[in-house]
């Protein structure tokens, strides 16, 4: 039987890069956590058009821009937003709790 | 885990060539310098056209054209840099500025997008990197490239194939099925609009673009050829970025031209950041990176160096 999703904590907001994208490796998962104007969101951090780290890229506002070949996502629902990317990313539910940044999972 | 691929920047960041600190600075995006570099333009193309115009009717005209040729063929150094939406900071006009550059030099944004993206992932590899041009053989070989001639007829197949709904094997390794439909779209209208521009042409009998436009771009072409040679050609074919991508100094006019794209390395590298902050990756940058004091001419000096070895050996 699948495991019921709870909520687990990744990583510290003020270990976060402010307005950035900080990388974090949770378990199995290399993931990207976005602290935008909105609030945080998180992805994973392999970009679905080469598999380059979405981490070392250009941040913007509410938008990732992958560093191999500039294709961009918005973080909020993973939509791609600027070709070659052309599939929306995997994006996690997040909060923050207790200074943590939760992800359902 | 899935691990992300190496790429010239992990190695760079990781072997401390570049701090994260400096990378972030680095690519910061504006629109400011790119709208001032612009209006500088827009002012160059209209010298350059009333240069046409002031030559009219003497042989001065073939100069003046050659001059606007080389202004022309430099919208190719403004759209790769749209290509990788480091001009503004403002998404869109990458993408306005990058189509208009492409129909000026009858090269389709969407399907150069797609044919770059390998040039950066595969550089200098043979039967993957779809830009390599090989070290020519000979020098009839370097002379022939360099008229353009076989890149304007790569070109004219590349968009009446795509026109057709057709792709080569090639296209077909970097161009995702979901945007197949949008190349062909693409090309058969830019097609449609060239094909427009000489209609209306012919119905008002002026004849006017074919001097101010294409005849310059022809004559203007190998330059370009020129100088897209210095930036990888008698460089080593192998993965390496430091090895297989030669920056070469050069003096500010063409650098103002090629929109800095002659810190050929650095912009391999990082390939998001911005023209205007290439020039300070360099100093950060210019140790790890092969660097051509001389300029396109000396990368040019050294490509004959190895075309006349290789000639000498093979005699
Ligand atoms: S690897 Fe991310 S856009 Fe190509």
């Amino acid at each position: 039987m699948a495991r019921e999703k709870t909520w687990q904590g990744v990583i510290a907001v003020a270990d976060l890069e402010a307005a950035w994208v900080t990388r974090v490796t949770f378990g199995p998962r290399n993931l990207a956590i976005y602290d935008t104007p909105s609030g945080i969101y998180v992805s994973l951090a392999l970009c679905n058009h080469g598999g380059a780290d979405l981490c070392d890229g250009y941040f913007d506002g509410h938008v990732i821009e992958c560093p191999l070949h500039q294709g961009a996502f918005d973080v909020r629902d993973g939509k791609a937003v600027a070709a070659p990317a052309t599939r929306q990313m995997k994006v996690f539910e997040a909060r923050v709790e207790d200074g943590m940044v939760q992800i359902m999972v | 885990m899935a691990q992300a691929i190496v790429t010239p920047l992990t190695q760079a960041l990781a072997e401390g060539k570049l701090s994260r600190e400096e990378l972030k600075e680095f690519m910061q995006r504006s629109d400011a310098p790119a709208l001032r570099r612009l209006a500088l333009w827009a002012l160059m193309l209209a010298a350059t056209t009333t240069l046409i115009t002031l030559a009219w009717d003497s042989w001065l005209i073939w100069p003046a054209m050659f001059v606007q040729g080389v202004v022309l063929v430099h919208h190719f150094s403004l759209q790769h840099e749209c290509v990788h939406y480091t001009v503004f900071r403002t998404r869109w006009l990458n993408e306005l500025v990058g189509q208009v550059c492409g129909y000026t030099i009858l090269l389709p944004h969407r399907f150069f997008r797609y044919e770059h993206c390998d040039h950066h992932t595969y550089t200098q590899l043979h039967g993957e990197d779809p830009e390599l041009i090989p070290l020519p053989k000979t020098f009839g070989q370097y002379a022939l490239y360099l008229s353009a001639l076989p890149y304007w007829r790569n070109k004219f197949t590349e968009v009446f194939r795509h026109a057709r709904g057709h792709l080569s094997e090639a296209e077909l390794k970097f161009i995702p099925k979901e945007e197949h439909p949008a190349v062909f779209r693409d090309a058969r209208l830019m097609l449609g609009f060239y094909g427009l521009v000489i209609t209306v042409m012919a119905l008002t009998g002026w004849w006017g673009l074919v001097w101010y436009w294409f005849i310059p771009l022809i004559l203007g072409e190998p330059v370009m050829r020129f100088i897209r040679m210095t930036e990888h050609v008698g460089r080593p074919t192998v993965a390496q970025m430091s090895d297989n991508t030669r920056t070469s100094l050069v003096s500010a006019p063409w650098r103002f031209l090629c929109w800095n794209m002659n810190y050929h390395g650095e912009h391999h590298y990082v390939a998001s950041v911005p023209f205007h902050a290439l020039p300070r990756l360099h100093e950060v940058l210019k140790e790890h990176i092969h660097v051509e004091e001389g300029g396109y001419l000396g990368a040019h000096r050294e490509i004959w160096r190895q075309i006349h070895a290789n000639t000498r050996r093979g005699a």
